[in-house]
């Protein structure tokens, strides 16, 4: 008999060969730049008009006066802050009757107004579906309460000047750096995160087309299942990798280009993980593909279950659900903690590559890592192992040969 | 010859509480054909996936070429499931290096030797056709050929014939007679009975997953006596008398078992009795008849039901 690894060897060739020489795997190269590119594209095209669309109109129904001076009030705050940060105000002329006219506003399709600002500054109306802790009642009240102290210092000729800060600069804070580090490790969480939820439900339906074109027997006759299931594993890991190495280069690429550009406008922080750069990437493509082999493990032996690809798909979205779950279980816990929740996030197998990147963020200790990565690997073979039994007990409907830990290695019972 | 390329004893499988074998025996002569015959359900596929590892009895041993644990003996093992299955996208060369290179034969070899048994067969013209531009026969054929390509010891053969012509199915036949006659041991299952009269040494007769008989061809047909056939000149007379009570006459002719002292104190007897004898013929059973005889008339009906286009040879 073939050893598992070269078993292994012959099954992940053969698919990694399938699939990477198909033309469909054009599509997949692509199919992630195009998204990116168009998400891109159309975000900043249409992201001042969502912006704009999303802001509530306050219809000022006052004298010129008022309006002006919340007018002002309004651009010197937003100055300070984003225009998102307050209503966007409509001056409208005063009728005879405030309320009926406030009515009319509201009613008004064609206005959009959310609310109607009326009376003067020193007793003004708001009318509207308003609530007193929501953002249009407050913003207006820091509009109001800034324009009427304006109004008084200017009427007392006690407006001060502007003083601009005085600014001395130092390398480095230590809340900056723990900032940026914890930006840095939500990145890696979040590289993970996507590439593992973009590849590893690929595993979902890679063995429907053996159990479809009835391969399944040829391949278990010769070669111990938990052989096809590492083969299967390993080919998809490859797959993702060249696609992830494509991917990677295509954003080298764009963010050397951006930065010749833009070189002058653009200062990226200086500031490296607390592993550094070098070993900090190499731990994200580490934890990538224990990540990668742990989940994709798992749904390697969730989709062997099904026996064609409307399973496969009714089984997709439980399957998302749960990364998402994890995912956001990890970003609420990691850090350099070592709570309780933490500490769940770093042991369990789902959640520990994601959590131990975070880690290699911001702490300098490698040990952690050594351990995790081979926890983290033990777990790869013991989902392959419970997967392959539950095949074999579930669709060959035979019970599993050997013990648990006797890879690959099969006994007939005796005794009759 | 030697030993058995295979031995199993007691082998018990029960998919969801049914039995589907029933503590079958069997022992398969290193260098010979073996053919397991029954019809649809009666065990044979289940048989033959326990003896090669694919699943586990649970009951009962079994030795493949000497090796307990069947998957150890996968490197001089060829396997042609009853459910044909290839990768549609392959190419014929690579589907048969791929299912060599399964086997422990590395890929170049494997390819060279495609080639060979491609062009050697005929097929030539396919080396580089995907398997999803062929034939089901043809398709058939190249899995075959996967079978071999590793030059197995043992090669296990389910239901081979199926979907094969008539050309294709002699051409098997003959790949049969070759493999045995080099020395590799063949097993394969089968509903059509010429094919394992043919080629067969020995024979299994499995029925609602039980063996009915495992022996030899020869010992199967012996089973039965053999048939008298007899046509006289004259109608009537004394000679009648010296047949036996089960004869029966049929279009002129009669017909019986030979009787267990022998055919010559009957013959003696038509004579004296002056029958006139214009034709004697004595028949050996068939292997059909013998199987009708072993495992009933429902059975055999069941094999021709199941292949109504090859039926079952007289």
């Amino acid at each position: 008999m073939m050893n598992l690894f070269e078993a292994s060897w012959v099954i992940a060739r053969r698919d990694f060969i399938a699939s990477v020489f198909s033309r469909t795997f054009i599509l997949f190269l692509i199919a992630p730049m195009l998204l990116f590119g168009f998400v891109a594209f159309f975000s900043s095209v249409t992201d001042s008009q969502n912006r704009a669309a999303l802001q509530p109109n306050v219809a000022v129904v006052a004298d010129s006066a008022t309006t002006e001076a919340l007018a002002q009030s309004r651009a010197r705050l937003v100055a300070g802050t984003s225009e998102q940060s307050f209503p966007v105000l409509h001056p409208v002329r005063p009728a005879e009757n405030l309320a009926v006219q406030a009515q009319a506003l509201l009613a008004d399709q064609s206005g959009g107004y959310s609310a109607v600002l009326g009376g003067t500054l020193d007793h003004p109306v708001l009318t509207g579906p308003t609530n007193a802790e929501g953002y249009v009642a407050t913003r207006l009240q820091l509009l109001v309460d800034d324009a009427r102290r304006t109004a008084a210092l200017q009427s007392a000729n006690a407006a001060p000047a502007v003083v601009p800060i005085e600014r001395v600069v130092t390398d480095q804070a230590a809340g900056n750096l723990q900032m940026i580090r914890r930006g840095v490790a939500r990145a890696g969480q979040a590289i993970i995160f996507t590439a593992t939820m973009l590849l590893a439900t690929l595993l979902l339906s890679t063995l429907v087309e053996e159990k479809t074109n009835k391969v399944i027997e040829v391949l278990a006759a010769a070669v111990p299942l938990d052989a096809i299931f590492l083969g299967k594993l390993l080919a998809m890991l490859g797959i993702s990798l060249v696609g992830l190495t494509l991917w990677a280069g295509m954003a080298g690429l764009g963010y050397t280009f951006f930065m010749h550009i833009f070189r002058d406008w653009v200062a990226l922080p200086d500031v490296a993980p607390a592993v550094g750069w070098p070993i900090w990437v190499v731990l994200v493509m580490l934890y990538f593909t224990t990540n990668f082999l742990l989940l994709g493990a798992l749904f390697l032996g969730i989709g062997a279950q099904a026996s064609n690809i409307r399973e496969i798909q009714t089984i997709s979205m439980p399957v998302t659900m749960l990364q998402l779950l994890v995912f956001f279980l990890v970003i609420s816990v990691a850090g350099p903690s070592f709570g309780p929740a933490a500490l769940a996030a770093y042991i369990v197998p789902f959640s520990s590559p994601m959590a131990m990147i975070a880690l290699g963020a911001e702490s300098e200790t490698l040990w952690p890592h050594l351990i995790a990565l081979a926890w983290q690997a033990l777990w790869v073979v013991i989902i392959i192992r419970f997967s392959s039994r539950l095949f074999r007990r579930t669709v060959f409907k035979s019970a599993s040969s050997g013990s648990f830990f006797s890879f690959g290695r099969g006994k007939a019972k005796s005794g009759s | 010859m030697g030993g058995p390329a295979i031995e199993a004893k007691g082998l018990v499988k029960s998919f969801d509480g049914k039995e589907a074998v029933r503590g079958i025996d069997i022992a398969v002569p290193e260098g010979s054909i073996y053919g397991i015959l029954g019809p649809n359900g009666a065990g044979k596929t289940t048989t033959l996936r326990m003896l090669l590892g694919i699943i586990e009895p649970d009951r009962g041993t079994r030795t493949l070429l000497g090796h307990e644990r069947p998957l150890e003996a996968a490197r001089i093992v060829g396997y042609l499931p009853e459910e044909r299955g290839l990768y549609p996208a392959m190419s014929t060369k690579e589907a048969i290096a791929f299912m060599g290179a399964l086997r422990g034969l590395p890929l170049e070899v494997g390819r060279k030797r495609a080639e060979i048994l491609l062009q050697q067969n005929g097929l030539g013209d396919y080396v580089d056709k995907p398997i999803k531009s062929l034939s089901k026969g043809m398709a058939q054929t190249i899995q075959l050929f996967g079978t071999i390509v590793h030059k197995p010891k043992l090669i296990v053969l389910d239901e081979p014939f199926s979907g094969l012509d008539a050309i294709n199915q002699g051409r098997l036949e003959s790949l049969i007679r070759d493999e045995a006659a080099s020395g590799t041991t063949v097993i394969f299952s089968t509903h059509v009975i010429h094919h394992a009269e043919r080629l067969c040494e020995r024979i299994a007769i499995i029925v609602g997953g039980q063996i009915r008989f495992e022996g030899l061809v020869a010992e199967a047909r012996d089973r039965l006596r053999p048939q008298v056939r007899l046509r006289t000149r004259n109608a009537d007379g004394p000679w009648r008398k010296a047949l036996p009570a089960s004869a029966r006459e049929i279009g002129g002719v009669w017909q019986f078992e030979q009787p267990e002292a022998g055919i010559e104190p009957v013959l003696k007897a038509l004579i004296d009795g002056g029958a006139g004898i214009e034709e004697l013929s004595i028949e050996r059973s068939g292997l059909h008849d013998a199987f009708v005889a072993i495992a009933g008339e429902s059975a055999a009906r069941e094999m021709e039901g199941a292949h109504p286009d090859l039926g079952v040879a007289a």
